[in-house]
């Protein structure tokens, strides 16, 4: 047969993408659960070291997880409570757009929404080595524990290592990813903005 | 072809992919990932190793399918058969190593534009038989790890301080360390991608004008 007849074109680029694609959907399935998995232990293990719950190792978290964390439905959003130390400490997801894509975290705080408890990254796409520092701990760290002023906190050019002062209201942005930065405060900001209001209506009890 | 021909040729091709061939400073591809992922060891390894393998395996599988590849639609295959490797590293790295796939990122799905994979693909396994291609494949990959590690090295020491995360300078000076930001920054590789070049081609051009050693690759690249 012709190789270059329209007809041999039409007929093997068929075959073919159906041979790769039937692969890569058999790839997909067989991984589902496990991804599915993946992405659980990443939210409540996000979620546990936000709010400051201690747990030893991977596999407790799931058990931690459960005897620690109640989940609070509140409107439309779920809030998560635990207590750290007899504190009761509340958690929330949020997501919003950056540099890449969207941004996918867990923001912890106390009941009067006066302080952080913690910051933690799910998912993001920036670039690695740059935005992508925002996942790295360093950066995380800054917000534990870290007072929230009227206009929340601020994520300003400092010296690129973190800020280790808890009062100030302000943390250190990532060197070399302003933007992603930003995108980050702003984000931050409208979560408290949401908690606050939270607050207020009565939901963080 | 015989056994100890076929060694030859696969020693010519190690070396020209490594040295008189490379993919990054002789045919000047890959060059958007070269500035991007360079700032660290640890990604730059994993992303490296992620080209290699992807080199190879669409290479191996593309030149066994060569001769029933029309002619029209051979770039379709190619980015089908590409793309069909990148998205299979990328269920496995998400299944099985799920801290690997967070860091990378997007990265991983942007080893599908790599122009090393197209470019072997279409200079070398359209007209090899396909475990030679797989081993051009893979050879170029290691062309390209050696090139960015040695750039990597450079970012993330004077950059971070640190070599794979581990800190070096900023242990040995403390807090007399100042890291140089602009290593951190795309810039920076453009700088260093630009002497390594200078060096490398500058040396090799002293080695083609030299007596030629006992043994040793011919320079004119190609292992056609």
């Amino acid at each position: 047969m012709n190789r270059n007849s329209t007809r041999y074109t039409v007929a093997f680029t068929f075959i073919v993408c159906a041979f790769f694609v039937f692969f890569l959907a058999l790839a997909n399935d067989l991984t589902k659960e496990k991804v599915a998995a993946n992405r659980r232990f990443t939210e409540r293990s996000s979620v546990l070291r936000a709010l400051g719950v201690p747990f030893a190792d991977a596999g407790s978290v799931d058990s931690v997880y459960e005897k620690e964390v109640t989940e609070l439905t509140a409107g439309s959003t779920v809030v998560y409570r635990a207590s750290a130390e007899g504190v009761p400490r509340f958690a929330r997801f949020f997501s919003g757009p950056a540099l890449g894509g969207t941004v996918f975290g867990v923001l912890a705080v106390d009941a009067e929404v006066g302080r952080v408890s913690g910051l933690q990254i799910v998912s993001h796409n920036e670039t690695p080595g740059l935005g992508g520092r925002i996942d790295e701990s360093w950066f995380k760290d800054q917000f534990t524990g870290e007072r929230i002023a009227d206009a929340g906190i601020r994520v300003r050019q400092g010296s690129g290592k973190g800020d280790g002062d808890s009062e100030n209201a302000e943390v250190d942005a990532v060197t070399g990813a302003s933007l992603t930065s930003k995108f980050m405060e702003t984000m931050v900001n409208g979560e408290i903005a949401a908690l606050r209001k939270l607050r207020d209506e009565g939901g963080l009890k | 072809m015989s056994a100890a021909k076929k060694r030859g040729k696969a020693m010519t091709v190690l070396i020209d992919n490594l040295w008189w061939n490379n993919p990054v400073f002789i045919q000047i591809l890959g060059i958007c990932s070269t500035l991007a992922v360079t700032n660290n060891l640890t990604n730059t390894f994993i992303m490296t190793v992620g080209v290699s393998l992807a080199t190879a395996f669409s290479s191996w599988t593309l030149a066994g399918m060569n001769t029933f590849i029309p002619n029209k639609v051979r770039m379709i295959v190619q980015v089908l058969v590409i793309s069909f490797y990148v998205i299979i590293i990328d269920i496995v790295l998400r299944a099985y190593m799920p801290d690997v796939s967070r860091s990378l990122g997007p990265y991983v799905g942007l080893i599908i534009t790599n122009c090393i994979i197209m470019g072997r693909a279409e200079a070398f396994a359209r007209s090899n038989p396909p475990l030679i291609s797989f081993w051009d494949g893979l050879t170029s990959g290691f062309g390209y790890m050696a090139v960015l590690m040695a750039i990597a090295a450079v970012r993330e020491l004077l950059g971070f301080g640190s070599l794979f995360g581990i800190p070096v300078l900023s242990a040995a000076f403390g807090d007399r360390f100042v890291p140089w930001t602009i290593m951190i920054m795309a810039p920076s590789a453009f700088f260093l991608l630009a002497l390594a070049m200078w060096g490398l081609k500058s040396l090799q051009e002293s080695m083609k004008a030299a007596p030629p050693a006992a043994g040793g690759a011919k320079p004119q690249g190609s292992a056609k």
